[in-house]
């Protein structure tokens, strides 16, 4: 195939179904065999994703409580958005998950791109510390927030221990889950520590992806190093970085998991993030229709996001 | 400017997927913002709008 | 004056950068240090201020997560047989009978079955549209491709809502199928992403040569792309693996007995009085350590995984 020249579509068509191939090729049809290929998959898609998607949006119009399913089912129209869009409380969580995601996402971006930026100094060892420095975003949330209120426990916990140890505050005078101005800082910690190596992961490859050639026409210029940093390399990681913040942003937006065995909620709602709140809607008070409009409402942003997402991944895929 | 106005007139995927964009931003800032209960209200609105389009609109040529 | 190079950073700072990254890295690596040490710690050892780093290691949490015990008086005790192994002793010692085997060993088990029989079937399902989508012109392939991947990117607390409701007149709730059939659904989407990937970097030559020697599509699927993709396929099974492992929110929300896995069940380990932490830090070793086995085994690739195979390095 080296031999033939570049060609008009419709050489290429020609060329990609060559005769003496085309007669060659027994049983199914090409077409035939990728639909039964993707079918399976679309099938099974349908059924656990958009299917109950689609009852979801039925039940949201409605005041469908799933431990009472024989009651008579009334349709309220929109009524169940109105009540969750204009209510306070709502609203308040909304800004406690702004809060975290806000702050996750800024420590995050600084750690992780700073240690992406050292480890591509190429000093000896640092492909081994890389993967030890990765361990923590692969583990359980779930497993990982339980441990961690050990860690955050007040008089033996390590973190408070070590707070104590550095700054001299006394270890017992606080708390970092129970108090309300603490808690919502030490979610912000727990997930920086997971998540920081996967910011460094990618913000790595982004700066990898730049061409050594690139410094040695600057260094020619006599572009200071300062100037190199902001004018080359950051613009260069930034497609990177935004795959990385969009991802994170997306999967913050809808944390449950750590965030729910680390402090619940509590204290006081300061750490009542939009999942756990619908959580406790849907599976505490059961109210099924409510919590329904509650989570189109979430779908919607987390789709819209994506859908930024996969185009920043086709972005980075080009390069 | 002129040329993203031109490309939106002309229904190119590029600008139209830029507002797209920037509609779902808003809404999610609008979603999560601190100051004003009546942004909050219409977040929802304005993030259904924007994620419509932007099915819609990566339909476009490029 | 030495030659100098604009790419390759001086000694002293690659002695900097490495010294900075090595702080973090202890740093990071320390709660997980703490919990592996914690499991093998006893109770006092574990609740200890200042925090015990030297400490005569006992197996007690190990213990303690395997068994159900309760508190005996030491009349009781005292008319037991004597102990007849070292489980034994160091219960009685604590003036504690064995009342049975803990629920952790099955609830892991659960973890076993559901991770593996979830990734086999995100593979099968996984790898053959992944091979349609790479080889063939599907109709609507961006459209479908997107979806695929949108339906990962849902809030599983969103979702659960009507899987819920949709298990529960199926007969699917705490059930084994139902947990498989769900963690398919959701891995399916990474595993169509990440082998359309591997599979798209495997040159067409090859199967069209086998088609010329007369080989069927299927059987030129079969014999030389799937040989060919196989360190892919096992590495998008690993990325399956650990996210069918580590899942939470489904689990806690549709599983209460026989089908729960391990994560909700981890937190909920107490022992004779407050939460026994040596237990809690034993489940969690034997829970994260096949993850970082797999992880270090996975490094070359974990950058694809993240990133849905967008990001090659």
């Amino acid at each position: 195939m080296q031999d033939t020249p570049p060609a008009t579509p419709a050489d290429r068509l020609a060329r990609a179904t060559p005769p003496t191939l085309a007669r060659k090729v027994r049983g199914l049809s090409d077409r035939s065999i990728a639909w039964i290929f993707v079918a399976p998959t679309i099938l099974l898609l349908l059924a656990i994703n958009i299917f109950p998607l689609i009852w979801t949006i039925r039940l949201s119009f409605t005041n469908f409580r799933a431990n009472r399913p024989n009651e008579p089912l009334e349709w309220v129209g929109l009524r169940n958005y109105e009540r969750i869009l204009t209510d306070p409380d709502v609203w308040q969580t909304m800004q406690a998950t702004a809060h975290f995601l806000f702050w996750t996402l800024f420590f995050q971006v600084l750690l992780g791109f700073a240690l992406a930026w050292l480890i591509n100094r190429k000093f000896r060892g640092n492909d081994l510390m890389t993967t030890l420095i990765v361990l923590p975003m692969m583990l359980s949330p779930a497993v990982v927030g339980n441990f961690w209120t050990f860690l955050y426990q007040p008089q033996i916990g390590l973190i408070n221990y070590a707070v104590e140890f550095v700054t001299g505050i006394p270890a017992s005078s606080f708390t970092m889950l129970g108090s309300v101005s603490l808690a919502p800082w030490a979610i912000v910690i727990v997930d920086t520590w997971m998540w920081t190596p996967f910011v460094m992961l990618i913000c790595l490859a982004g700066l990898r992806s730049i061409p050594d050639y690139i410094y040695e026409a600057a260094e020619i210029d006599r572009a200071s190093k300062w100037r190199q940093f902001w004018t080359m390399t950051v613009p260069m990681v930034l497609p990177f970085l935004m795959l990385a913040v969009l991802f994170r942003g997306i999967e913050n937006f809808k944390m449950f998991d750590l965030v729910v065995l680390l402090t619940g909620g509590g204290p006081g709602d300061t750490t009542l993030l939009s999942s756990i709140e619908l959580k406790r809607e849907a599976f505490e008070k059961w109210r099924t229709g409510y919590s329904s409009a509650y989570a189109i409402i979430l779908f919607v942003t987390v789709f819209g996001l994506a859908s930024i997402y996969v185009k920043a991944l086709n972005k980075v895929k080009e390069r | 400017m002129s040329a993203f106005i031109k490309g939106l007139l002309a229904l190119r995927r590029g600008p139209w997927e830029m507002l797209a964009t920037i509609l779902i931003a808003l809404g999610v800032v609008m979603l999560m913002q601190p100051f004003a209960l009546v942004l909050f209200t219409y977040s929802f609105l304005v993030t259904l709008v924007g994620t419509v389009m932007f099915i819609i609109v990566s339909h476009f040529k490029e | 004056m030495s030659a100098y190079s604009a790419t390759e950073p001086s000694a002293a700072s690659k002695w900097v950068a490495g010294t900075l990254v090595t702080l973090y890295m202890v740093i990071t690596l320390l709660p997980l240090a703490w919990i592996i040490s914690t499991g093998f710690k006893t109770g006092p050892d574990s609740i200890s201020y200042p925090p015990k780093v030297i400490f005569s290691p006992s197996i007690e949490g190990y213990v303690n997560l395997f068994t159900d015990r309760t508190r005996a008086t030491p009349e009781q005790l005292a008319t037991m047989p004597p102990p007849e192994n070292f489980v034994d002793e160091i219960v009685q010692r604590r003036g504690e009978v064995i009342t049975g085997p803990s629920r952790f060993g099955e609830r892991f088990l659960n973890s076993v079955i559901i991770g593996f029989g979830s990734t086999f079937l995100s593979i099968f399902l996984g790898t053959l549209a992944a091979y349609a989508f790479s080889r063939f012109k599907v109709p609507l392939k961006d459209d479908l491709l997107f979806f695929i991947l949108s339906t990962r990117m849902m809030p599983p607390i969103a979702v659960a809502i009507p899987i819920f409701l949709m298990y529960r007149e199926l007969g699917l709730s705490d059930t084994h199928l139902g947990m498989i059939l769900l963690y398919t659904g959701v891995n399916i989407s990474l595993a169509v992403w990440l082998l359309k990937g591997f599979i798209d970097e495997i040159p067409r030559e090859y199967e069209e040569a086998a088609l010329i020697d007369g080989y069927t599509r299927f059987q030129a699927f079969r014999k030389v792309v799937l040989p060919q993709a196989a360190t892919g396929i096992a590495s998008t099974a690993i990325f399956c693996l650990i996210f069918a492992w580590n899942e939470y929110a489904f689990a806690v929300l549709l599983t209460s007995g026989t089908a729960q896995t391990a994560p909700p069940f981890i937190p909920t380990i107490i022992g004779v009085g407050g939460q026994d932490w040596p237990a809690v830090a034993a489940g969690a070793t034997l829970f994260l350590l096949p993850v970082m086995i797999f992880t270090i085994l996975l490094r070359k690739h974990l950058l694809r995984g993240i990133t849905f195979g967008a990001v090659r390095k």
